[in-house]
């Protein structure tokens, strides 16, 4: 028996959205552009591989499930880096949630994926957990322009991703380290 | 970009990193600074704060000795994976529903597994198979093309008038609380109102928890259903004019699971979208045992449940003749009858706790997942978890106390 299922549903490969319409091809070159981008940035961000990629496939599923907006010029690659850096973000603050529980089955591990390390490298793990939990606590947009900065992207597509005017990153981004400076502090002074 | 004033520290930001707009304008920038101390000042007050800011951020970056540096960086077979999982999420909602960890964070691993008929979209064709059921005794499995389902995902439009068609037509008289956690297996006991068993093999303590269990009833509006059934293409499908105004009862007892390892909360709404490649590693050690005794049906005994089975197996893709002959197989009074989407899982029975279960395993590279189903004195057991080790499920299955 034939199942007509597809009669409102349309593909997101032939969306206006994704550049071609029409085109089966157009997903897929726009998955293999923005692929190392998107899940490097997300590899930064979690620091765990396989989460990252775990992380930047969901980004192009919600990509490829996106409804037409009718916003043809839509930037795909400042989409896919808002989304990413909010779901690394999310997936950040679900650890920390989780923490507790874990530390009661004796699971905890912090440095999950790294090799058997002297104490330096256990000191860089801590670092590293710190600066994730500075992250996650501020301003969601304020940590979005630090991560995608420090992460080498200019501004024009940092303005991009967030969708403001590439003159306003100037002061989004001197706004953004200043507050992370003031929190990074006041952990280490919380630390002794 | 006026120089005569002060740069503000977005200006100076900018200059930093040489991005002001215009090359005109970072120029102009520059020669401002070279003859403004205050601006040389602040612009090395923000220099130094950036600095900071990108020493703390640079820990960020995986460290290089992982032996495994960047192996998914490679676009082309990431696509691939990409591909797999569009059509992996594309299955159907209720293998999704039972197999992934958020239900068993949920509690309601069984429940769902006997709720699925009622609760998805396809809830009245589905409910065929609870009427007259009167008592749960062995577990069936029906391989099933979930693309035949694909019209009811909850986001269609046919989806959603079903779900609207069920939500109008359902009466609880008990809806189901929120998840309850006891400390002990004599406290789940007396929460849930029968006999709690639990392995003894296991050094851990587990998670448990209880969950109160639903009753609710429904009036059979065949007119609606018929023409939802219409509009999906399946005018071809004719309902039992018997079926019109027939009221249906079902009441579902109170289940416990004991949660092993790291699993996840099962108070938490867990809203991933997938199934994900990291839950599988995070959740790799859980295990979740849960049992509810077998939940009770009652329909008017002229609704004929092995028609209206049928009616379903069509509906999934089968031909006449193939449902025909499944639905003859299966007794439809006795049966938990689970619909397993063809090719994306497999199913085998096996002796457990002195009866015979069904092990339900999906494989994945990402995320393998396993279920061991059986019913024993009338108290229907699932034993699920993540990874392919399913021989531990069957070995916590016979400790059993």
């Amino acid at each position: 028996m034939a199942i007509k299922h597809s009669r409102t549903s349309s593909s997101p490969l032939e969306r206006a959205d994704t550049g071609t319409p029409g085109d089966p091809g157009a997903f897929e070159s726009i998955f293999l552009e923005h692929w190392p981008r998107v899940y490097g940035l997300l590899r930064r961000l979690v620091g765990d591989d396989a989460e990252a990629e775990d992380l930047a496939l969901d980004a192009f599923l919600r990509l490829y499930r996106r409804k037409p907006s009718g916003d043809g010029d839509l930037n795909v690659g400042g989409w896919l880096h808002r989304v990413a850096t909010n779901l690394g973000l999310n997936a950040i603050r679900g650890w920390k949630r989780r923490q507790h529980y874990e530390l009661e089955s004796g699971k905890m591990d912090l440095v999950d994926n790294q090799p058997a390390t002297p104490d330096e490298l256990y000191a860089g793990a801590e670092e590293r957990q710190r600066v994730r939990a500075i992250l996650v606590q501020m301003e969601p947009r304020q940590a979005q322009i630090l991560i995608l900065r420090h992460s080498g992207q200019k501004y024009q597509e940092i303005a991009a991703s967030l969708d403001v005017s590439p003159a306003s990153i100037g002061p989004l981004l001197a706004r953004a380290e200043s507050e992370f400076e003031r929190r990074y502090r006041a952990v280490n002074e919380e630390k002794g | 970009m006026t120089m005569n004033m002060h740069l503000d520290d977005g200006q100076l930001r900018a200059y930093l990193d040489n991005e002001i707009d215009a090359p005109q304008d970072q120029l102009a920038a520059g020669e401002h600074l070279a003859a403004c101390p205050t601006c040389q000042a602040r612009l090395g007050e923000l220099q130094a704060r950036s600095e900071s800011a990108a020493h703390h951020l640079a820990f960020l970056a995986p460290s290089s000795s992982t032996p495994t540096a960047q192996p998914q960086l490679e676009a082309r077979p990431a696509f691939a994976r990409f591909n797999n999982r569009l059509n992996q999420s594309k299955e159907i909602p209720m293998l999704q529903k039972f197999l992934r960890p958020r239900t068993y964070a949920a509690g309601l691993v069984v429940v769902l597994l006997l709720v699925i008929a009622l609760s998805i979209p396809s809830g009245f064709a589905w409910a065929g198979q609870f009427l007259n059921l009167f008592r749960v005794q062995q577990v069936a499995v029906i391989p099933i093309d979930p693309t035949g389902l694909m019209a009811l995902r909850s986001d269609s439009s046919l989806g959603q008038q079903i779900s609207q068609l069920l939500a109008q037509s359902v009466n609880f008289d008990q809806k189901p609380g929120a998840p309850q956690e006891v400390a002990s297996a004599a406290q789940a006991s007396q929460a849930a109102g029968f006999s709690v068993r639990l392995p003894d093999n296991q050094s851990l303590q587990p998670r448990l928890v209880v969950q109160s269990g639903a009753a609710f009833n429904f009036v059979v509006d065949r007119a609606r259903a018929q023409a939802l059934l219409d509009e999906s293409g399946h005018s071809d499908l004719v309902l039992p004019q018997s079926l019109d105004k027939e009221n249906i009862s079902v009441k579902i007892p109170n289940s416990v699971t004991a949660s092993y390892g790291v699993c996840p909360d099962p108070t938490a709404d867990n809203s991933s979208s997938i199934l994900g490649g990291s839950n599988g590693r995070r959740y790799a050690s859980c295990v979740i045992l849960a049992q509810i005794p077998s939940p009770t049906v009652n329909a008017p005994p002229d609704v004929d449940v092995k028609q209206l089975a049928e009616l379903a197996l069509e509906f999934t893709g089968m031909t006449t003749e193939q449902a025909q002959a499944f639905a003859q197989s299966v007794d439809w009074t006795s049966s938990l009858v689970i619909p397993l989407p063809k090719n994306a899982a497999t199913y085998q029975q096996v002796t457990v706790d002195g009866v015979t279960g069904t092990l339900i395993q999906r494989p994945a590279d990402d995320a393998p997942e396993f279920a061991l189903i059986w019913v024993k004195n009338g108290v229907i057991y699932t034993i699920g978890g993540l990874g392919s080790n399913s021989d531990q499920a069957i070995a916590m299955a016979n400790a059993l106390k």
